[in-house]
């Protein structure tokens, strides 16, 4: 990236291509991790008023210290003005459809949005349930957002394996088989708005739900984008670069982000 | 009138606990609140063969899986966030030691529910149209699987949804900030789902950073969302989360947390936790110089330590609580 003027990593493009999707004033939930720094930045520049909570019902907190360990942890617990718990969190206020936009990551992802955080396995699982070669985190709160916010955004590293045609689990829903497959199953929420990588953004056709690249960032492009994707990406006709980050939002970004997180390449 | 509950960890294991038991722990998601030393002395009493209730996957689920005593594990989030993916359960699972049933976080939380109001079930519109819904670990042969999270129409308006089924755990150890002896409870941090499993096991040890006087109780009972009524028994136990955090009190040991999981990753390395830190106690003094002074020193260096000045002045000093052991446990 030395020529740019702004140096920054593709993890702080993706955190920052995901705060601008947010709004002042939105009810939102952030995961762990690169989603919380992606979700408190936006609040710490450009949505002041956003509400932002996570699973476990921690309100009204900011992160102190640098990346919090985990969503209840004491990071995000020195200034809270309101703790709950989960039903409260993911139940009154995510499966009821008050929730604007949840923010969540992906070990994998499908052309139709579908997230797999559950296991990987060595082809298809079969009509036996069989124990996955490699253990994942499974699907955590991920799936409740998922069904239940207004809008979901999925952060995830742009590497070939991470991009399949179709997940082999799936944890939480995108459009399941695309078109209108989702509203059969009558979730609360809408699905997911955009799926934002190292290298781009992603966004379902209207249509047929499936997911094509809308934009690149400025050290990426579009043929090293299709090529680190495992199904044939489509091309939206109004492609585009997406502006690089100002100075004021990556300050914002580092004070979230105190230990640099995602600095590290 | 209420009687003080107040028994050593080691009896409290004793006396609720057997091999094959339906165990829930009462956390906090994975790096918070967790009675993870109750774990700890379920391994040293050679406990096992346990099926596991654990709204999210800890520290605690990790070495009791890693170790070989979990067979069943009903789970929402089984990593460890920031820290990775849990060696211990995950190598459990890899080799079929464990087996996981998978739902989502707010899933358990609503059959906790379901289960301290004695529903059967409980409807909601998350897990469906997903692997959630048709893979079954406990069913495996059942694809799609339909008795897992079957589907029920909503009477009244006739849409579909799908079915939880309601935990009732034989017994459930809840970490806490602070208990009175009696068996009243504040939580500092999120309750994540302790209040409902309070509710839903049919005994309820608490294990708990602190012991307050139950004037504490008085002046705060809009804050008690643990009443002694729903409460067994009750341990004292300072670092009881440890390595994890107890908001108030002390952070995550980082160092801990890393140096644990990465033991959990094979079998003779896990051995190698059980002999250090799992078996090399004798009392809780030198529970405390295992973690270490420095470490102790620097994990209650914490920024959210001013949420105890409140509660301070009646926290009950060690000889009090020992004085109450006694007489609980006669």
């Amino acid at each position: 990236m030395n020529s740019h003027k702004l140096e920054y990593t593709r993890q702080e493009m993706m955190a920052i291509a995901t705060g601008r999707e947010l709004r002042d004033g939105e009810l939102a939930i952030f995961g762990v991790g690169l989603s919380m720094l992606a979700g408190y930045f936006a609040q710490a520049h450009h949505a002041p008023n956003i509400r932002a909570m996570t699973e476990g019902g921690v309100y009204g907190a900011f992160p102190v210290g640098g990346l919090p360990w985990g969503i209840e942890c004491n990071r995000i617990s020195a200034n809270a003005t309101s703790f709950t718990n989960g039903v409260d969190a993911l139940g009154f206020l995510v499966a009821s459809g008050r929730c604007d936009v949840g923010i969540i990551g992906a070990a994998q992802v499908d052309m139709y949005g579908n997230v797999n955080t559950t296991g990987i396995w060595d082809g298809e699982i079969g009509d036996h349930y069989r124990t996955p070669k490699t253990r994942l985190t499974g699907a955590g709160g991920a799936n409740d957002i998922a069904c239940g916010a207004g809008r979901v955004l999925i952060m995830v590293a742009h590497e070939p394996k991470r991009f399949a045609e179709k997940v082999t689990y799936i944890s939480s829903p995108g459009y399941l088989d695309g078109g209108n497959t989702r509203e059969r199953y009558g979730f609360v929420g809408g699905g997911p708005s955009a799926i934002i990588t190292t290298l781009g953004i992603l966004r379902p056709n209207p249509e047929t739900k499936e997911f094509q690249l809308d934009a690149y960032y400025p050290f990426s492009n579009i043929e090293e984008i299709k090529s680190n994707t495992g199904w044939e990406l489509k091309v939206s006709p109004s492609v585009h670069v997406v502006p690089e980050p100002t100075e004021d939002e990556l300050k914002a970004l580092r004070k979230v982000d105190e230990t640099g997180a995602l600095r590290k390449q | 009138m209420p009687q003080p509950k107040l028994i050593s960890l080691a009896t409290a294991v004793d006396r609720f606990t057997q091999n094959g038991v339906q165990y829930a722990s009462g956390a906090a998601l994975p790096i918070g609140s967790d009675a993870i030393v109750f774990g700890r002395e379920l391994l040293r009493q050679g406990r096992n063969q346990l099926h596991a209730i654990f709204h999210c996957n800890s520290q605690q689920l990790n070495l009791l899986a890693g170790a070989g005593a979990v067979d069943k594990a009903e789970c929402g989030f089984s990593g460890l966030e920031v820290f990775g993916f849990a060696n211990g359960l995950r190598r459990a699972v890899e080799t079929g030691v464990t087996q996981l049933e998978d739902y989502s976080n707010l899933a358990m939380a609503i059959r906790l529910l379901g289960g301290a109001m004695n529903w059967p079930f409980v409807p909601a519109t998350v897990n469906i149209g997903s692997d959630i819904q048709y893979r079954s670990a406990f069913s495996p042969d059942e694809y799609p699987a339909t008795s897992k999270i079957p589907m029920i129409t909503d009477p009244f308006s006739g849409r579909q949804l799908g079915a939880f089924q309601s935990l009732r755990p034989e017994v459930a150890a809840i970490h806490v900030s602070m208990a009175d002896p009696l068996g009243n409870a504040i939580m500092l941090g999120t309750e994540w789902s302790r209040f409902e499993l309070s509710r839903a096991a049919k005994k309820v040890i608490l294990v708990a950073d602190e012991i307050v006087h139950t004037d504490c109780m008085r002046q705060f009972p809009n804050l008690v969302r643990i009443p002694d009524i729903v409460v067994d028994a009750v341990v004292y136990w300072p670092f009881a989360a440890w390595p994890q955090s107890s908001p108030g009190l002390y952070d995550v040991d980082e160092n801990h947390m890393r140096s644990m999981n990465k033991a959990l990753a094979t079998d003779e390395t896990t051995q190698q936790y059980l002999k250090d830190y799992v078996f090399s106690y004798q009392s809780h003094r030198d529970y405390l110089d295992m973690i270490g002074n420095k470490t102790r020193e620097k994990i209650t260096q914490t920024e959210t330590s001013f949420l105890m000045d409140p509660y301070r002045k009646w926290i009950l000093s060690a000889d009090e609580i020992a004085k109450l052991v006694l007489e609980g446990e006669r």
